[in-house]
Order: structure tokens, then C-alpha cells, then sequence
């Protein structure tokens, strides 16, 4: 095994399905953890358009029905990316990260506004396609190896096809797509921006972690 | 190992991706676009399917819910966005959906309940299902889920059986396969009542 995670440190097995943590991705999950315990905790903001030439400014309001369905899709976000943190089988993995996908197309499709609803559908339609490359991937390693463990194909003697490699990070780069669209919608000034830190930092997450999976496998 | 037919399957499935991005990059629409992101998803159903074995049939699962649960997310929004709404219609007046489904609903629900486990649940609630389409229903939905719910503990109930005390695996199959049963029944049930109401 490639040493780039470090000794595992804490190993949940259910046969060959497993989880474990080694430092890097411990690092990872606890930064998930954290910023899922900041969604919770923070208020959203309210943006504050001033009107041009003048000392008038007015404050947007943000429903409570709204604050609420992109704070449980924050939340579930964070989980998710937990979850994909500590995965230690290529499949489950997949899913973790699609279901990041969903989540991020929940926090960024909650403002009701035509630009950023525009932006959201763009991001999910990419994100449908991704899940394409992402099991394709996962298929391509089980086909030709015969385990989805990581530890196992870490282990040596399995030849996984580069094709698969390169589809599993295509994959979760357009899962991941989310701040590019966020940034489009001008979601970061919109209101209830809190959330959106969700989106960028859930897909810092799952490519940091597809490259150790890469490397690693 | 490599069998030729898995190569074939592959290369079958690299050209239809091919094709499917091609129509995704040639597209504008975007509800067009929505309809070929399905197109998408089914080829990638089809690279898990071609693992051939038990192990590709529970992965197809989870991938189907994936794209499906997408696919809904994104008509909601297209649908929000573009600013569509309408009324619920009156229901389908088709002659043979007033007289037929007492006896088919009988029949898809006696045949599940033979067929027992998943398959059964799918059969029987397909029955349901249609019983609910054609003739009118009062909304019991606490009953439904109170029983999907009480099927669903005794099915995570059997696996525990089959964990901790597996010479009992006889029983555990019984109650899983009843459980089961009744769950995906109860849950496709819920689908016929659907009528694109306000509430729905």
C-alpha cells in the first residue's frame, strides 16, 4: 500500500464492505464535521443591496421555510461527505459522492430566483452525466479485479485499468462542480450565503480524497 | 478475467455513451437535455450490469435510485423555473378502468403474495396500484405507512436472525420475505393515490 494516508487508524468492518480512517482522511472528516457543526450553528445572512446615489439600502428577507430546507440540505451535504471521507469500498464511495451531488443541487436550487434556478439545473444536469464516468469507474475496477475494497486492491497484485482511474476523478469533478455554478449564480452575495460554503468545501473534500483513492489503489 | 463477451458488452457501451454525450453536446433544449441525462444514466445501469453477477444486481439498485432521485430533483426545478403549473384533471374516463380492476387488482395481489419477497411486493403493489388509479380512494395514509413501518422492523428484524442466530434462517426468510412484501406493496400503493393535487 501506498503510504499516502498514513496507518489506518480505525477499521469498521462488515465483511468486505469497511470503513477506516488514516490520518488524511481523519483531517478530512473532521473538517466535514466541523463546518457541518458551523450550518448548523450559523444564522443565514441577509444580503444588503444599497441603492445607488443615495443613503437608501434594503435588506432581503430570508423565509424560514427556505433557511430550513438549505440548512437540512447543508447537514445531509456534510454527512455525505463524511460518509465518502471514511469509505473504504470503491462502490460505497460513489454513492457518498452522488449523494453530495444531490445535496449540493438542494442548497444551490433553494433561492427562487430565475438566474440562480438556471444555474441549478445547469450544475444537475452535469451532475446526472457525472454519475456516468463515477460508476462506470467503480464497474471497470469491480469487473476486472473482483473486490471493491480499497484495502484489498491496496493490498497489490490487481491491475486496475487506468480507463477506470480516470473515470472514477471525472466523476467526482463533475459531481464536485457545485462553487463553479454557485459562483455563476453569485450565490456567495445571495441570501443565506452561509450554506454555499457547504457546496465548496464538500467538493474540496471528495477530490482530495479520489486522488488518495487513485494513488492508492 | 476478461470473458469476450464482457469486452463485446464494453465496447457495445463505450459506443452508446459516445452517442449520448454526442446528443448532449449537439442539444440546446433544456428539456431535451433533461430527457438525454436519462439516456446517460441507463448506460452507466448498463456498464454495473455487465459485472454479470450477484454483486452487479445490488449495485444496479442504488444506481437506479441515484438517477431516478436526480431526475426528479431536476423536473422539480425545471419545472419551478420555467413557471409551469396546472390543474389536476378530472382523472382518465376510460370504460374498462371502471369495470376491470377489482378482478386484476385480485389477481396482481393473490400472484404477489405467491411470489412473495421483492418481486411479489412489486406484483402485488402494482395491483394496488392500479385498484387506487382507477377508483376513487379516502387517503388512509397513516394505515399504509404504519404498516410499511411495521414491515420494514420486522425485515431489519429477520437480518438480524440471520446474523446472530442464523440456524434459525428458515424463519428469518419467512419473515423477511412477508416483510418485504408488505413494505414495497404498501410503498407503490402510495403512488396510485397520486392525482397531482395541491397536497400531492
Amino acid at each position: 500500500m501506498p503510504d499516502i494516508g498514513g496507518e489506518p487508524l480505525f477499521v469498521l468492518e462488515f465483511g468486505d464492505i469497511l470503513h477506516y480512517y488514516t490520518p488524511y482522511t481523519i483531517t478530512l472528516f473532521l473538517l466535514a464535521l466541523i463546518f457541518t457543526g458551523l450550518a448548523i450553528a450559523s444564522r443565514p445572512e441577509r444580503q444588503i443591496d444599497i441603492a445607488f446615489g443615495g443613503d437608501a439600502y434594503y435588506a432581503k428577507e430570508t423565509t424560514v421555510s427556505e433557511m430550513r430546507f438549505r440548512r437540512f440540505m447543508a447537514i445531509a451535504c456534510g454527512l455525505a461527505t463524511m460518509g465518502a471521507m471514511g469509505s473504504g469500498d470503491l462502490f460505497n464511495f460513489t454513492l457518498f459522492v452522488s449523494l453530495v451531488g444531490i445535496a449540493n443541487i438542494g442548497i444551490v436550487a433553494a433561492v427562487k430566483s430565475r438566474h440562480v434556478l438556471d444555474a441549478a439545473y445547469e450544475y444537475g444536469i452535469v451532475a446526472m452525466v457525472a454519475t456516468l464516468p463515477l460508476f462506470g469507474g467503480a464497474a471497470l475496477v469491480a469487473a476486472t479485479t473482483g473486490t471493491l475494497a480499497i484495502p484489498v486492491l491496496a493490498g497489490g497484485g490487481f491491475a486496475v485499468p487506468l480507463v477506470a482511474k480516470a473515470f472514477l476523478a471525472l466523476g467526482v469533478i463533475g459531481e464536485g462542480m457545485a462553487p463553479f455554478y454557485a459562483a455563476k449564480a453569485e450565490m456567495f452575495r445571495a441570501p443565506g450565503a452561509p450554506y454555499v460554503i457547504m457546496c465548496s468545501l464538500s467538493s474540496l473534500l471528495i477530490f482530495l480524497r479520489v486522488v488518495e483513492i487513485v494513488i492508492t489503489i | 478475467m476478461i470473458i469476450p463477451e464482457y469486452s463485446l458488452g464494453l465496447l457495445v457501451a463505450f459506443a452508446a455513451m459516445g452517442v449520448a454525450f454526442f446528443a448532449m453536446m449537439r442539444e440546446t433544449d433544456g428539456f431535451h437535455r433533461l430527457l438525454l441525462t436519462d439516456l446517460i444514466e441507463v448506460v452507466s445501469l448498463a456498464f454495473i450490469a455487465l459485472i454479470g453477477t450477484d454483486l452487479a444486481e445490488a449495485l444496479i439498485l442504488p444506481g437506479l435510485v441515484v438517477g431516478t432521485s436526480e431526475l426528479i430533483a431536476l423536473s422539480e426545478i425545471y419545472r419551478i423555473k420555467e413557471g409551469y403549473t396546472r390543474p389536476p384533471d378530472a382523472g382518465l374516463q376510460i370504460e374498462v378502468m371502471e369495470s376491470a380492476p377489482g378482478i386484476l387488482a385480485a389477481l396482481l395481489v393473490v400472484y404477489g403474495i405467491v411470489l412473495s419477497g421483492f418481486s411479489g411486493g412489486v406484483v402485488a403493489g402494482l395491483g394496488v396500484l392500479f385498484y387506487l388509479l382507477c377508483r376513487g380512494h379516502n387517503e388512509r395514509f397513516e394505515l399504509i405507512e404504519t404498516a410499511s413501518g411495521y414491515s420494514w422492523a420486522l425485515w431489519i428484524i429477520a437480518f438480524f436472525i440471520f446474523m446472530i442466530l442464523p440456524q434459525y434462517w428458515f424463519f428469518a426468510v419467512m419473515l423477511s420475505g412477508s416483510a418485504i412484501l408488505v413494505k414495497v406493496m404498501a410503498k407503490m400503493s402510495l403512488i396510485g393515490t397520486m392525482r397531482g393535487g395541491p397536497n400531492a
